[in-house]
């Protein structure tokens, strides 16, 4: 009988948590092509050497604003993408991963929902 | 790279031309000044989530937000907030926002596929105590505490089902999610399953504990291959985990978890028929009682519940009863996930705790209308639902509510309208989807659905009569009185509730021949206005059946017989020129 151990699987997560990019791959992000991102992210992630964790996601809820691109940089506040096209994932790999700079568009802050705590 | 502060910038107006620009320069500049350039970062954010507060700032780290900011007061921020760290509490946002995700937590924050990072965010540590520490008649009774209601429409206490489905006898015992989501408009229950599957496994594996059941089945329309491919993931993953299967977590409870695809008929997701299609049989409904809870699938007692009301188990079971019931209201406890769409600014999934009101959801979460027009109806509850005209926007957002304005709450679809909208059409739109999904086993709903529908169409058609008002309070009646299932019963209530809250515009049509909207295409005729008209020929060349008669010389009108009222020319007319009646 096989047993998750919990507490090693939690940390385990923590420690990926430093830096990721979060691609919002729900039906509604798909058919505005986010799949598309995904894999053009992975690729120039990939490019470029970083050592920054790709992942998918769910629905946020904005299905106005999709693809959504959500990045999280140590030192840096998270930021969300909105209508990200090939052109917004370079910027955000060159501008914001690499060069530590938040573009100066498509950044959506949705406090239209609180976390639950 | 470390040590950097940045300032969103928004505008938060919804009329007139955005003002962020002007800001930020004026911000960049006083920046600049202070040769802070390199340490702060300015970022003109697209969208804020907040409306009607000025500028609207938020700024990193600490993340204070600043509300209706002028620009007299950029020096005192740059000085106070962002170098000193001091938070201006005359200018601060301090309001809560109008959602709160319970259901939706996971969902945009955790990757689907993985069942790790469900976990590290707490998932399944619900349902390792309670088989360790709980009963399952504690189960029941925290759930009865919390006082949940089924997320399907309905509204039925969902630890009733449960219950009865643990009281019942039976050889064995079954749970079923049923994902056969179907609305138009709707998709909460797809946004959920492809955003957090194993929020709805927890669930399930709870609920099948609570009752005694050992097997359960995901019942997912075939439409979503993304969620059913999602959900498969998960469930191998829950079983690799030692989640799903014999002895659970060293409990002794086994479970087993399958998924079954729906063909896409509405009426399988009415229960009974959705039994009926998992056994394999043909998918219509069966007179109840006996509930499912009792008799259910292969004639065993089977809870059924929804996908939304499955994934609010585990928050539920991890804070306790008691903290759901004190979101929401008194009867609705929780909160409800809304599919917003129609003419609204932001249309989106969002989730509200009960209780909260159209105007909030539309305004303060949806950001209003879009079109600039006047909000004329909310749509909610699909097409067993209704319409709630504008004066009731004030009205909150619970079970009881919306079924006293004659709408339900259904599964979540909510359509928002202007007045470009006509209300006929409407009904008609959401008649013609329940008699073509009408399934056709009993008379009231085959036959009283099609009447209706015909009545409708004499009524846009511009050949209806006075006595058709009368009719249609009739056979709706009939059909709700008389039809075996919820998809007869409730098949009348677009058209009723219209009519009850827009008769005029009924009698518009039937007596007047007109329609107020412009959509009844019937209704309409167009006309060239000789003295607006400059002869530019347009019409006449885009008329698609050359209905626009004439020539440069003479002038242009327009064939009534010949037009297909298609509204070409009325686009295409740069002059104002071409009338619509």
């Amino acid at each position: 009988m096989k047993k998750p151990d919990f507490e090693k699987i939690k940390e385990r997560q923590e420690k990926l948590s430093s830096g990721w990019v979060r691609v919002g791959m729900s039906t509604c992000g798909i058919a505005a092509g986010a799949d598309r991102i995904y894999g053009f992210l992975g690729e120039h992630l990939k490019k470029n050497r970083l050592d920054i964790n790709l992942r998918k996601c769910g629905c946020l809820g904005a299905c106005y604003a999709e693809p959504l691109v959500e990045v999280e940089v140590e030192g840096m506040p998270r930021v969300l993408y909105g209508n990200v096209n090939e052109e917004m994932a370079l910027r955000i790999i060159k501008e914001h991963i690499i060069g530590g700079r938040i573009l100066d568009s498509g950044v959506y802050h949705l406090r239209t929902s609180e976390p639950l705590k | 790279m470390s040590g950097i502060k940045a300032v969103f910038i928004a505008d938060t107006g919804v009329k007139g031309p955005s003002r962020t620009e002007d800001f930020y320069a004026a911000f960049l500049s006083r920046v600049r000044e202070r040769n802070l350039q390199d340490s702060v970062q300015l970022v003109r954010t697209e969208f804020s989530g907040i409306y009607d507060k000025g500028i609207f700032l938020r700024i990193w780290p600490g993340g204070v937000m600043y509300r209706d900011v002028p620009e007299s007061r950029i020096d005192e921020i740059i000085e106070r907030t962002i170098i000193s760290g001091e938070v201006i509490e005359e200018l601060r946002y301090t309001e809560k926002p109008k959602s709160l995700r319970v259901v939706l937590r996971n969902c945009g924050k955790i990757d689907p596929e993985c069942i790790e990072e469900y976990i590290a965010a707490g998932g399944y540590g619900a349902l390792n105590r309670i088989l360790k520490d709980m009963s399952p008649e504690e189960v029941i009774e925290e759930l009865k505490v919390s006082g949940l209601r089924g997320r399907g429409g309905g509204g039925f206490p969902t630890w009733m089902k449960w219950n009865f489905t643990r009281q019942a006898q039976g050889k064995e015992k079954f749970i079923i999610c049923n994902a056969d989501e179907g609305d138009p408009g709707a998709y909460m229950d797809r946004s959920i399953l492809e955003g957090d599957p194993h929020s709805v496994i927890e669930g399930m594996i709870t609920g099948g504990y609570a009752s005694g059941a050992q097997n359960g089945y995901l019942y997912i329309r075939a439409e979503y291959p993304i969620a059913i491919e999602r959900v498969r993931k998960a469930i191998n993953q829950a079983y690799e985990y030692g989640l799903l299967g014999d002895d659970i977590l060293g409990s002794g409870f086994s479970f087993h978890l399958g998924i079954r695809l729906g063909a896409g008929a509405f009426v399988c997701g009415e229960e009974t028929a959705l039994t009926a299609s998992i056994e394999g049989k043909r998918g219509t409904p069966r007179p109840r009682p006996p509930y499912p809870s009792l008799r259910g699938l292969w004639d065993e007692p089977t809870i059924i519940n929804n996908v939304e009301t499955l994934a609010n188990i585990p928050p539920i079971m991890e804070r306790g009863g008691k903290w759901f019931s004190e979101i929401g209201t008194e009867k609705s406890a929780g909160t409800k996930v809304f599919a917003l769409t129609g003419k609204v600014r932001r249309s989106g999934l969002i989730e509200v705790p009960m209780g909260t009101t159209l105007r909030e959801i539309v305004y303060e979460i949806g950001g209003g209308l879009e079109t600039g027009m006047e909000l004329k109806a909310v749509q909610t509850g699909g097409p067993s639902g209704g319409v709630i005209p504008a004066d009731h926007l004030d009205t909150p957002v619970d079970y009881e509510h919306l079924q006293d304005l004659g709408s339900i709450m259904g599964s979540g679809g909510m359509i928002v309208m202007d007045s470009s909208d006509c209300m006929i059409d409407v009904a008609r739109f959401y008649l013609r989807f329940c008699v073509d999904e009408s399934c056709g086993k009993c008379p009231p709903c085959r036959i009283g659905g099609y009447q209706l529908l015909m009545i409708l169409n004499h009524i846009a058609k511009g050949s209806g009569t006075p006595e058709h008002i009368e009719k249609i309070n009739e056979i709706s009646n009939i059909m709700a009185k008389a039809s075996l299932c919820g998809l007869g019963q409730t098949a009348p209530n677009p058209v009723f509730s219209t009519l009850k809250y827009f008769t005029e515009e009924y009698l518009e049509h039937i007596n007047d021949k007109k329609c107020r909207s412009g959509k009844c295409s019937g209704l309409l005729s167009y006309r060239i206005d000789p003295d607006k008209c400059t002869r530019c020929s347009i019409c006449f060349k885009k008329c698609p059946v050359n209905a626009v008669k004439g020539s440069r010389e003479e002038g242009f009108t327009i064939s009534s017989d010949e037009c297909i009222k298609c509204g070409e020319c009325f686009r295409v007319c740069r002059f104002d020129a071409v009338k619509v009646r």
